[in-house]
């Protein structure tokens, strides 16, 4: 039986309208430097950061546990050994998908996400989610969505509808909304840290060193209550992710270069100007990069599902078996939207801050280079010989990692995927250098740069 | 000249000026009470945030509470039902039983429960209280850094968390017997404190009909949530309105200035964030969710078309700003309220509304949130040369459907057959021998209000509140509607079944004999800590 402000889905038909408008506009900042300039930001911002303190002793405790290997059966396998901190809490080399189970020697189904700032993802919902509608009913939202029109995203859109696509949620399908409910996936996953229940990993925790925080925080009976003691476990966990400033320092040249206190390289520029323009690579279409209003930090997505038909990965081994598709929002590791097929082979879009740090790409870890991503943009459409393998009828076997029944899910629609075969690719190769230029700069830790610009 | 210095005083120097209070200083009252703020918080039982009462955990790093003194005893959890808790021995709750537990101030931003009128009936299982994580437990996630488990519903706050309150609850006074009129969410809850009568509901607009019912009297009785008819942010699917009276209308009637300020009303703001309109919002610190300031189902006197702004009209001045004959009709922005008081305004009956992220809402909002705006609020009228015959109360629309042990015998039957259930399967109470009061029409007993509902926290603070005084008289938020027709109109009661004739009077927190000499308490709007001298900010 619903309860409060289930009246609030609707409200998006009006307030939302209002919203997007608004929402946009809190985005805009000013226009790119012009070239030739002195590769300062003409219109620098303040931008906010989280406030720094110590750590609580729950954020601490959460510290402990994400670098405990004996968390996993296999008695190796810390979330920080998939989440390196050397590595922006990401990956620390190419493999598609890293190995796990109670061995190690099974290979997992997907490339690791980094684990920066993901505290600022809204939860998975149908359209934006101000006016909190509670017991959400996903089915419901997407059915009433199913109907309207997708708009285009381009750059600078100043189109005031807001769009009703699926956005928000952690994983590469959004299956869960708290930095919690994601921490607990790995320890259960057989083919990640591989326990098989949570008493066992109950019994973990209660032999800890670390096993007496848990008493002093949350009381004597946390250790005699296995789930409760996990669930507090993993949102230590989710603590330290939310209050250490290492996943989220906001430290990357982009971001001193908002600020005013950084020049970028004519190639960074000129990467900065082709990230932003529609006509080119048309990448802050969904990788926003723009301030807020109140000077909260570009995040470099806006957290929505896009089906970018990246090609199969003869290197996943799950790929094997010729008749299994990794389906993203509806299926095979999400379950409760399955039914809405017409997100089949959606993915959500990851944030770009500190993806030059990365050596696997995409959700499927076909990618192992920048350039390999950028050349898949650009070519996909125009030239998809260059992207997808052949076919038996000498074809290039365009979104071979799609069903058929679902290539009516696969983009389109936003530049640069709006292109036909034979037109002219939307970047030339020196384009593409300059746009990882520009990549590069977005990386986290780098007040010791020697351009920081002198004031 | 003197209205200018007053202003001046009032604005914040200090010292009171003798004579300077307001002009509601004029108005007749029986109790040496001239100024009444409500402030009416979102979504709290009585034992999460009280349960331990008055001893917190105290760990390393997190703001001390150490209960004073001769600090009476107070209904929380006993060692049994911290340790034994029905909760957990009854299996009916699956893999959610358990015993109650402390959530750490670290734990701020938390799911949301099952705050329905029929889900809370169930919880409580005719009085045995023993099925909330069957029922009530969790509704929705809470943003990304929210804490979730299955017997969330148990989870408790002490006084390392809520530290305002409790350290209020020191100096000041509390009861521990204070229930919501009847099982249910937010909108029934915000009527029952401004009207005690939630039946009388017109449909305006319906593509859902689960928040009313058939009262078995040719009407409707509300008992759910729904947006008011005509607000202009109300959704565009479904929207109601009453056909009682309110409080308003009898404080309307005798010139009485009154009003209810709710964070987000004025439309024509922008945001330090750029939101602005229905649309304004705020990012909450705490739980990193962006919420609307506004939510229009929150604002009560917006279903009556006497005591409503539903276009959100600005006020036709600032020394207008509560009378009658002003363009907004008592309805108002939460700035509008700070304005007023510090232009020599101070209406003689306030209800504030903070903003969203500040309401306490689990989910989109929570305590730490909460305690900056009850704290900013409360320091700014200690300051006030008015506080000294002022009353600030704290009490909540409802429980949000945290656990509380203490069931309230049915007072207020209900027969639905499908929505109530607290006694038996569609029933409220026992039909013939339990008291069942009438509607709006007057015309016989009506169904939809099974009530008391549930037990929640209400503070009174005042130089005219005792000092760490718990009261057990049984109350519940209509006792608010009762205290003002006491105090401002000789006792007038609304009349049409309302439970303002039958709930319990709050003066026995008051002692009106002690000359008002509670003194002042400032606290750290951050920590909730007692501090000598107040930081200057006020509620966004």
């Amino acid at each position: 039986m619903p309860v409060e402000s289930r009246s609030m889905t609707r409200v998006w038909a009006t307030a939302f309208t209002l919203l997007a408008g608004a929402f946009l506009w809190r985005y805009s900042a000013g226009a790119p430097a012009p070239a030739g300039s002195d590769g300062l930001n003409p219109h620098p911002v303040q931008l906010r950061r989280p406030a720094q303190a110590p750590l609580s002793g729950t954020a601490e405790l959460g510290r402990q546990i994400f670098f405990d290997p004996r968390l996993s059966a296999a008695g190796t396998m810390a979330c920080a050994t998939c989440h390196n901190p050397d590595h922006a809490f990401g990956p620390p080399d190419g493999l598609a998908a890293r190995f796990g189970g109670a061995k190690g020697e099974l290979q997992g189904n997907r490339a690791v996400p980094g684990l920066r700032y993901l505290y600022l993802v809204p939860n998975f919902s149908i359209g934006p989610d101000i006016n909190e509608a509670e017991n959400v009913n996903l089915n419901k939202m997407a059915t009433q969505s199913a109907g309207l029109a997708r708009a285009q995203k381009t750059v600078g859109d100043a189109t005031s509808a807001v769009a009703m696509v699926p956005q928000g949620g952690l994983f590469w399908d959004g299956r869960v909304n708290t930095l919690e409910e994601q921490a607990k996936g790995p320890l259960l996953n057989p083919l990640e840290m591989a326990n098989p229940d949570i008493g066992t990993v109950a019994t973990k925790l209660r032999k800890a060193p670390y096993a007496a925080s848990f008493v002093q925080l949350f009381g004597a009976g946390i250790l005699q209550n296995p789930g409760l003691l996990v669930d507090e476990a993993m949102f230590a966990v989710a603590r330290f992710q939310v209050e250490d400033v290492s996943f989220h320092p906001y430290s990357s040249k982009y971001d001193y270069w908002l600020e005013g206190k950084a020049r970028l390289t004519p190639a960074e520029e000129h990467g900065l100007q082709l990230f932003e323009d529609k006509d080119k690579a048309n990448c802050a279409g969904c990788h926003l990069d723009k301030p807020g209003r109140d000077g909260a930090p570009p995040l470099f997505t806006d957290f929505q599902y896009e089906g970018l038909g990246a090609p199969r990965n003869k290197e996943l081994s799950v790929n094997k078996d010729p008749h299994y598709y990794d389906l993203g929002l509806c299926g095979p590791m999400r379950h409760d939207i399955a039914a809405q097929t017409q997100y089949c082979g959606m993915f959500r879009t990851p944030s770009l801050r500190n993806t030059a740090t990365r050596k696997v790409f995409f959700h499927n870890g076909v990618y192992h280079t920048l350039e390999d991503v950028l050349a898949f943009y650009d070519f996909r459409d125009v030239q998809p010989e260059k992207v997808y393998s052949k076919g038996p009828d000498g074809k290039p076997r365009k979104f071979d990692d799609t069903p058929k029944a679902y290539l009516a899910n696969m983009d389109v629609v936003d530049p640069p995927f709006d292109r036909k075969p034979g037109q002219a690719p939307a970047m030339t190769e020196q384009d593409m250098r300059d746009i990882i230029a520009f990549l590069g700069t977005l990386t986290d830790g780098d007040q010791a740069q020697g351009t920081l610009a002198v004031h | 000249m003197k209205k200018i210095l007053c202003a001046a005083v009032a604005i914040g120097l200090g010292a009171a000026l003798a004579g300077c209070n307001s002009s509601s200083d004029s108005t007749p009252t029986t109790t040496p009470i001239k100024h009444l703020v409500v402030i009416y918080g979102e979504n709290v039982s009585f034992d999460h945030y009280y349960g331990t009462y008055p001893n917190a955990t105290n760990p390393a790093g997190e703001p001390k509470f150490t209960a004073a003194a001769g600090t009476p005893s107070v209904n929380v959890l006993t060692a049994s039902l911290l340790n034994n808790n029905p909760n957990l021995t009854n299996v009916a709750n699956g893999t959610g039983v358990s015993n109650p537990f402390r959530l750490d101030r670290s734990q701020a931003a938390t799911a949301d429960m099952n705050h329905d009128y029929t889900a809370e009936q169930q919880a409580y299982d005719g009085g045995a209280a023993d099925l909330f994580p069957e029922f009530t437990g969790t509704a929705e996630t809470g943003a990304s850094g929210a804490f979730g488990t299955t017997g969330l519903v148990m989870g408790y706050y002490d006084g390392n968390t809520v530290t305002a309150l409790w350290n209020y609850s020191q100096h000041f006074a509390m009861s521990d017997n204070a229930y919501s009129d009847q099982y249910g969410p937010s909108s029934p809850g915000a009527i029952n404190v401004i009207a005690g009568q939630t039946n009388g509901f017109v449909v305006g607009k319906s593509s859902f009909t689960d928040y009313f019912i058939a009262d078995g009297q040719g009407g409707k009785t509300m008992m759910g949530d729904v947006d008011p008819t005509g607000d202009t942010c109300s959704s565009t699917t479904d929207q109601g309105s009453l056909t009682g009276k309110n409080i308003g209308d009898l404080l309307n009637e005798k010139g009485i200035s009154w009003g209810w300020f709710e964070g987000g009303f004025d439309l024509s703001l922008t945001n330090a964030d750029g939101s602005t309109g229905c649309s304004r919002t705020h990012t909450s610190s705490v739980t990193n969710s962006l919420k609307a300031d506004y939510i229009p189902h929150h604002q009560p006197f917006q279903y009556y078309k006497s005591t409503s702004n539903p276009t959100h009209v600005r006020p036709t001045s600032t020394q207008s700003i509560g009378q009658q004959g002003d363009a907004a009709n008592h309805q108002y922005d939460l700035q509008d309220f700070f304005t007023a008081v510090k232009a020599g305004n101070f209406p003689s009956v306030t209800f504030l509304k903070a903003s969203g992220f500040q309401d306490a809402h689990a989910g989109y909002s929570d305590p730490l949130d909460e305690q900056t705006f009850v704290t900013q609020v409360v320091n700014f009228l200690e300051q006030q040369p008015d506080w000294n015959n002022t009353a600030v109360l704290v009490l909540y629309d409802d429980s949000d459907g945290w656990y509380d042990h203490q069931f309230a015998k049915v007072g207020n039957g209900s027969f639905n057959a499908t929505v109530d259930q607290v006694t038996s399967a569609g029933n409220c109470g026992t039909k013939g021998t339990t008291a069942q009061a009438s509607g709006v029409a007057g015309k016989g007993a009506v169904d939809g209000r099974c009530g008391p509902g549930a037990r929640q926290p209400f503070i009174v603070i005042s130089p005219w509140a005792k000092a760490n005084f718990v009261d057990h008289t049984q109350t519940t938020q209509a006792s608010v509607v009762k205290f003002i027709e006491d105090n401002w109109l000789g006792g007038e009661r609304l009349g049409g079944g309302s439970f303002d004739a039958t709930t319990g009077s709050i003066e026995g927190m008051f002692d009106f004999t002690n000359g008002g000499k509670n003194p002042v308490l400032f606290l750290d709007t951050s920590t909730g800590l007692v501090v000598s001298k107040p930081s200057a900010g006020l509620p966004q």
